[in-house]
């Protein structure tokens, strides 16, 4: 069963223009129409007559819950959700950024969505390959199954069987190309940071510079600060202008988080953060 | 001219440190390559410190805590074993070898053991030659 | 002077003009083409649309090494970077890029304040100019024409080229252009038939259609001073905004930048790195206080600086619709779509 775009679009704007009518929340975080049909833009949607603007295609891929935490703390608001969006969206109920009370969550069930800039289908290659949201409170068609279930973890295997050097030769030459525009920092969910800790001053923590030392220390602990917590949108990479394939580290960290403590990021909302939790039975031998 | 390796030890301050304290008064010998700071607890390492040490020129990193279950604070090394355990992670994919970043749990009393595992560590770092991955060159 | 060569026979002609100096050309890179100081001629590719950065970065790299110094010295003992400035060919520039000299050159040179960085390279530097494909319709991002640029406006270069199947016709705008083409033993003459190819295709550049709308330079600079104050209207066109840096980057028109200095271990360098008005810490001042907070305040001063300051103060768009901050913009915010509704609202 081919999805329907049309069909989720127009679901979108019955829903967000009832919810704005109600008053049951204030804004509406969907897809608006951008330059040309192949672009769409994030959209706020703030009065009932703005849902007609709303749109929704195969390149609306953005992740909307990176603009949740920009509201004042309390908004009521309603997200159109992805599957990953919806993970994006849990972690931030983990992390205590928003309500979920606040939230009234539009699940969307898609596949087949495709990349703005290279027209390439996005699938677990380069996000989580789930299909449907894992939390929501009206769902915009019908659950996806019956499409094929690959792990996201797959594409990995060829980078974990490099040798130390070629991969280190292989992040080498991909970091370096980076022009340190913090598109993907920007474009992330999980990157609220204010300030980030590559802008402070005192101490400085990297260079500032686009050259090989800065652009390591941002990256790494960038990866580092996302462990456990990155959902696999491949947003960053999406926004990445110089197509750094930081995905790639992120599911990796992710991987090894997953196999180290047990615990997918953003698939509860009753579970904690995995590095701001322990167990005292946690095994030395994950240092190892 | 045998490579010295230089090798920065980051050590708890309850435990680890005075260790290696102990060490010094049972005049225990260890090699002097590693350099020690002292933090209040090995949660409180940021793991960029860790990776700001191999650019600056560390050949090795060596984190020193308080053993599970003993820290000053209850649960501080409990996060850091999380924490420090994707660290560890991060650095081998990024293409580092795994050897250059080891966590002990060294208490108080085990002045012994901080000696061997420094001894243990900087033969290993020996063995791995120079750091130059990371290392800013000027 | 018009001169013919074979595209296929690019490789030699880089390969002369490397001989003559450094050459900066297209290359192609996994992500895109960039402009590159070349080493091995056969990376020239002239086959591309548009860089990714624009190749403002030929006159004004994204770090410049000032001084270095060491600390706890007197500041005497520090050493200026010396500025070595060689020939060089900047090869394959569009027009619309070229146009983005000009108005660099106001910034950099023209008000009496000069940047010897800039200026010293830009002399040093003959730039070859190169006609977008007219067989191939305009990319939806891009809107040079609207601005008054042609797709194949010979101004600017030095030497201008055109592609006519699968040769490359070059003619010689400027003295240098003609100095340094006569020099060039590589092409052959053209015929009086790729003369008349050259003017036409040029006529032809500037009706070429990129986006229908007509922008008066005046008239908008006006109207966004009018809007100014319209939060509203900021907050609208700002809200899929990320604050990123994406698009001053790959801006050939941005200039802005940041001194700092990078000292490990008591020595440094004092260098000058872009910076990007939509950094939250861009306007940051030393007491904590920072003027512009908002997205929607840094997303109307980019706008509003490129399409009513520039113009209030030099007469001129400081944009030239090359398209890549619509390209490369991660949520897909196009700058002149925010001008057309500014000149609706």
């Amino acid at each position: 069963m081919a999805i329907s775009f049309k069909q989720i679009e127009d679901k979108l704007k019955t829903e967000a223009k009832g919810l704005l009518e109600t008053g049951k929340v204030s804004l509406v975080l969907a897809y608006g129409k951008g330059y040309d049909e192949k672009h769409p833009m994030p959209y706020v949607a703030r009065r009932p007559s703005d849902a007609d603007n709303i749109v929704f295609n195969e390149f609306c891929t953005h992740n909307m819950a990176r603009y949740m935490v920009r509201y004042p703390a309390g908004t009521k608001m309603a997200v159109a959700v992805k599957a990953a969006d919806s993970r994006a969206v849990i972690q931030l109920i983990q992390e205590e950024k928003v309500k979920r009370e606040d939230l009234v969550l539009l699940g969307i069930p898609a596949y087949g969505m495709k990349n703005p800039k290279t027209g390439e289908t996005i699938d677990s290659k380069t996000t989580c390959g789930l299909y449907n949201p894992v939390l929501y409170d009206v769902l915009l068609g019908e659950e996806v199954h019956g499409q094929p279930v690959v792990s996201p973890y797959d594409v990995l295997a060829q980078y974990e069987a490099m040798d130390k050097e070629a991969r280190f030769a292989f992040w080498k030459k991909e970091l370096d190309k980076c022009i340190r525009c913090y598109a993907c920092r920007k474009a992330c969910p999980m990157c609220y940071c204010d300030p980030c800790f590559i802008d402070q001053n005192k101490p400085k923590w990297g260079e500032k510079s686009p050259e090989s030392a800065g652009n390591l220390m941002y990256h790494l602990t960038r990866f580092h600060h996302l462990a456990g917590r990155c959902i696999d949108c491949g947003e960053c990479s999406r926004a990445c202008p110089v197509n750094i394939p930081l995905y790639l580290f992120h599911k990796k960290v992710a991987k090894d988080c997953e196999d180290m403590f047990g615990q997918a990021a953003g698939m509860s909302v009753e579970d904690k953060p995995v590095l701001v939790n322990f167990r005292v039975d946690d095994s030395d031998k994950i240092l190892e | 001219m045998s490579f010295e390796p230089k090798i920065l030890g980051i050590a708890c301050n309850w435990c680890t440190y005075t260790g290696a304290d102990l060490a010094g008064t049972t005049r225990l010998q260890y090699p002097q390559n590693l350099r020690v700071v002292r933090v209040m607890c090995s949660s409180r390492i940021n793991p960029s410190f860790i990776f700001r040490a191999f650019q600056l020129g560390a050949d090795g990193v060596l984190v020193g805590g308080c053993h599970p279950g003993d820290c000053h604070y209850n649960t501080g090394n409990l996060y850091a074993r999380r924490r420090l355990a994707v660290t560890k992670k991060i650095l081998e994919f990024s293409g580092m070898e795994p050897g250059r970043f080891r966590v002990e749990w060294i208490s108080a009393s085990e002045g012994n053991k901080f000696a061997e595992v420094v001894t243990e560590f900087t033969k290993q770092i020996k063995n791995l030659g120079p750091q130059t991955q990371f290392k800013i060159s000027q | 002077m018009l001169k013919k060569t074979a595209i296929n026979k690019a490789t030699e002609l880089a390969a002369a003009l490397m001989e003559k100096g450094t050459l900066i050309a297209p290359v192609k890179e996994d992500a895109g083409f960039n402009f590159r100081e070349i080493s091995d001629a056969k990376q020239v590719d002239l086959n591309f649309h548009n860089t990714i950065i624009s190749p403002k970065s030929a006159f004004f790299p994204q770090t410049e090494d000032f001084v270095r110094y060491q600390t706890g010295k007197s500041i005497l003992e520090a050493t200026p970077v010396e500025l070595n400035i060689k020939p060089a060919f900047l090869f394959g520039v569009r027009p619309c890029d070229v146009k983005s000299f000009e108005i660099m050159d106001i910034h950099f040179s023209g008000t009496g304040l000069v940047d010897p960085y800039w200026q010293k390279r830009r002399e040093a530097t003959t730039v070859f100019g190169y006609a977008f494909d007219l067989d191939k319709p305009a990319e939806a991002e891009e809107f040079y024409q609207t601005l008054g640029i042609g797709a194949a406006d010979p101004e600017g270069s030095d030497i201008f080229m055109v592609k006519k199947d699968n040769d490359l016709l070059m003619k010689a705008i400027t003295p240098r252009g003609e100095k340094l083409l006569t020099g060039l033993n590589i092409p052959s003459e053209a015929s009086a038939d790729d003369e008349k190819y050259f003017d036409d295709t040029v006529a032809a550049g500037r009706n070429f259609k990129t986006r229908s709308t007509c922008v008066d330079a005046r008239a908008t600079a006006k109207k966004f001073e009018d809007l100014f104050h319209n939060t509203d209207f900021w907050e609208k066109m700002s809200h899929a905004c990320l604050s990123c840096g994406a698009c001053t980057f790959v801006c050939p028109t941005c200039y802005c930048f940041d001194i700092c200095d990078e000292t490990l271990f008591s020595r440094g360098t004092r260098r000058r790195v872009w910076d990007a008005c939509m950094f939250t810490d861009f306007t940051l001042e030393a007491s904590g206080h920072n003027p512009r907070t908002k997205v929607y305040q840094r997303l109307r001063q980019k706008v509003c600086h490129k399409y009513s300051y520039h113009v209030r103060k030099y007469g001129v768009i400081s944009c030239v619709g090359c398209g890549r901050c619509t390209r490369y913009c991660p949520v897909n915010i196009d700058i002149f779509s925010i001008v057309e509704e500014a000149v609706k609202a």
